[in-house]
């Protein structure tokens, strides 16, 4: 707890420089990587995250230590090599897309851990800090790392707001933005570049193995709560955020720990509260929903029934009748009985059902509802009369007062259904 | 049977493309007149989409040219609307109605500035033209194919152009919205507008144009609907294959290296 106080009141500076940082890292992947989630671009933010771990290890050797501009640099360019190489391979080979990304991905991890390897075995003391480059260690950052990274990420923030209706415009319809001479060629260049970039901020904190999950996940988990673009931006970057500070707390309590692992597994964590429960497309939502249907369901049968009863000239129903009318359904019938009675719509007198006034006006909606759709299919569709119940059956909870209005325009007020039943309306009531 | 005009609107000048190696449009060589609802009709795989393509620089030719309004390309960019196919974009993309059409005032817009309050008013006016007002804040992904067609033509009418390269505009269309979109298309060629539309139906087409260019890897006809909508011209569009250009076509691909590109 007292870590916990102490890591979130940031009284320590070098704390505090680290919290700034992760969050500008965050911002600025979360902000690349949904455009390319939203481009289909997702594995290549895979590869070249793998890609520039031989250009980190080329950097460390020409500087001979850990010196932050020659490993961004190499990081940029090796992962810069490894883009080119993937649009060049696409171009002239017939290999398809997925390919290429995965044996460039392979193939350049390898190599960069063949080399790391192998600094490893030359004994420079310096090397030590070379493998927080795998998963990433947001600890380890120091501040003049921390200007260089936190640098970087603010001109990828800037110039992607800057750029946004171009970006947009690239993802969306890049052949409409080309008929409009917009230079798309070249904006897609430069957001390759971003998208390097924001790879190299995060070599540090989160490494190179996990930051593809940096730059994707947040857009993906952001996409289950928003449908338009700027909304989407922010609420990526919020997740990217939290997740970046959450790990790096992990780091800072347990100093064994990585950065990246941690901060993935809090990213994972919120995408699968989103994937549950976010409205519309969250599965909780949606369970909740179609329970709530279903229960509507048994209500409308049961004022049905007991309407049928009023047709036949019957004032009410006993509960044995209903559970006979329904078998298998005594739960559901006794929810939709309490639920009813509750809205006023029927009284029960001890073992004894009947409907109530306004019950009576909603039961004869539905039958109203379910007589007119089998009139509809019947006379429009020419579905014969003996094959209409089943869809009246489910289409009587669904159709609203306009769509009624419309079929009885349709059908020119009818009085009967094809099997001879009235359609009953408020003025032929039986009451 | 083709018909050539004094001062056209858009003029294609031996246009030969080719997609890789494989020609897809032999020798096109037209000039259109201004102010006319006009029909590219030919059967599937003619090049019909190729050629519009061509006409707004997406494809470069391998050889010919294409001028508008007597210059190229280019110069006159902003005069100019394109409107892609219907399935070309991915419609589950994060944007509303208004979003996409605001996309039409791009191109004047420039690079780096957004647009405002001017820009809004007139995607509003353009989204009401295509009878699209109670739509504006909708996400794209739950329009229906038809008004997703209208919703890209109102991002047409937003460029404000003088001629429209609509790439089959009825296509998957419900027929309310056909006889909608055609009433504005007509509307504006009445207005001097120059309308171009990629069309599959050779029975609508009767009705729709004014001037008919038919297609069928090389142009076999362009000119006044009353013209060129006979049996003959129909049947030389629409009638089998061509087998010698087809096998000429295969000859080329089957070539290490394209003999085509000077």
């Amino acid at each position: 707890m007292d870590d916990f106080i102490y890591f979130f009141t940031f009284q320590d500076p070098s704390v505090a420089w680290v919290v700034i940082g992760i969050t500008l890292l965050g911002i600025g992947s979360a902000y690349v990587g949904t455009f390319s989630f939203l481009d289909k671009k997702a594995l290549l933010g895979d590869a070249i995250s793998h890609a520039v771990l031989p250009g980190i290890c080329m950097g460390f050797i020409l500087a001979g230590e850990k010196n932050p501009i020659y490993i961004v640099t190499g990081a940029f360019l090796s992962g810069a090599f490894a883009t080119f190489l993937s649009s060049w391979l696409k171009k002239n080979t017939k290999l398809s897309e997925d390919s290429i990304i995965a044996t460039i991905l392979s193939v350049f991890f390898g190599v960069g851990i063949v080399m790391l390897t192998a600094l490893q075995k030359s004994g420079n003391p310096e090397i030590a800090g070379l493998n927080s480059f795998i998963f990433g260690n947001a600890i380890g950052i120091s501040e003049s790392d921390l200007l260089i990274y936190g640098g970087l990420s603010l001109t990828i923030i800037l110039v992607l707001t800057l750029l946004l209706k171009e970006f947009r415009l690239m993802v969306f319809d890049p052949s409409f933005g080309k008929a409009i001479g917009f230079p798309i060629e070249s904006i897609r260049f430069l957001f390759n570049v971003l998208m390097i970039l924001a790879v190299v901020i995060g070599i540090q904190a989160i490494g190179v193995v996990l930051m593809a999950a940096l730059l994707i996940t947040p857009g993906a988990a952001a996409r289950f709560w928003t449908d338009r673009l700027n909304p989407l931006l922010i609420l990526a970057a919020l997740f990217s955020v939290i997740s970046g500070i959450l790990g790096t707390y992990i780091s800072f309590v347990l100093p064994q720990m990585p950065t990246g692992p941690w901060v993935v597994v809090f990213l994972s964590l919120i995408a699968l509260i989103s994937f549950l429960i976010s409205p519309k497309s969250g599965i909780i939502f949606r369970f909740l929903s179609r329970k709530k249907y279903l229960r509507k369901t048994h209500r409308d049968h049961l004022l049905k029934a007991l309407y049928k009863a009023l047709e036949e000239g019957r004032k009410s129903m006993t509960i044995e009748e209903i559970y006979e009318l329904y078998p298998y359904q005594k739960k559901e019938i006794n929810q939709s009985i309490i639920d009813l009675q509750k809205s006023k719509y029927i009284v029960q007198s001890q073992n004894s059902i009947s409907l109530q006034e306004p019950g009576v006006s909603e039961a004869m909606r539905i039958v109203r509802l379910h007589r007119l759709w089998e009139l509809y299919l019947n006379e429009s569709l020419k579905i014969a009369p003996d094959h209409v119940h089943e869809s009246a059956e489910q289409m009587e909870h669904l159709l609203t007062p306009e769509l009624e209005a419309l079929l009885e325009k349709r059908l020119n007020f009818p009085s009967l259904d094809p099997h001879q039943e009235t359609i009953p309306r408020e003025k032929n009531d039986l009451r | 049977m083709i018909t050539q005009v004094e001062n056209p609107v858009l003029e294609i000048h031996d246009l030969t493309v080719s997609y890789d190696q494989t020609p897809v449009l032999w020798n096109v060589d037209f000039s259109l007149p201004a102010g006319k609802l006009i029909g590219i009709l030919g059967p599937n795989g003619a090049g019909k989409s190729t050629l519009i393509k061509a006409i707004m620089g997406l494809i470069s030719p391998t050889s010919g040219y294409v001028k508008i309004f007597d210059k190229p390309l280019n110069d006159v960019r902003a005069r100019i609307s394109y409107v892609p196919q219907r399935e070309s974009v991915d419609w589950n993309f994060p944007a509303s109605v208004l979003d996409v059409v605001l996309m039409g005032t791009y191109g004047k817009l420039g690079l780096f500035k957004r647009p405002g309050k001017k820009e809004k008013d007139l995607a509003l006016e353009c989204l009401e033209q295509v009878g699209m007002s109670g739509f504006v804040k909708r996400q794209i992904s739950e329009l229906s194919g038809g008004q997703q067609q209208r919703v890209f033509i109102a991002r047409a009418l937003a460029q404000q152009a003088d001629l429209y390269l609509m790439d089959e505009p009825f296509a998957g269309v419900d027929m309310a919205t056909e006889t909608a979109i055609f009433q504005l298309l007509r509307d504006m060629a009445a207005s001097g507008k120059t309308v171009l539309v990629v069309h599959h139906d050779i029975h609508s087409a009767m009705n729709f144009f004014d001037w008919v260019i038919m297609l069928n890897l090389h142009l076999v006809a362009s000119g006044p609907k009353e013209l060129v909508m006979t049996e003959d011209l129909l049947r030389k569009t629409y009638g089998g294959k061509l087998n010698l250009l087809t096998k000429v076509t295969d000859l080329i691909s089957k070539k290490e290296f394209n003999p085509l590109k000077s």
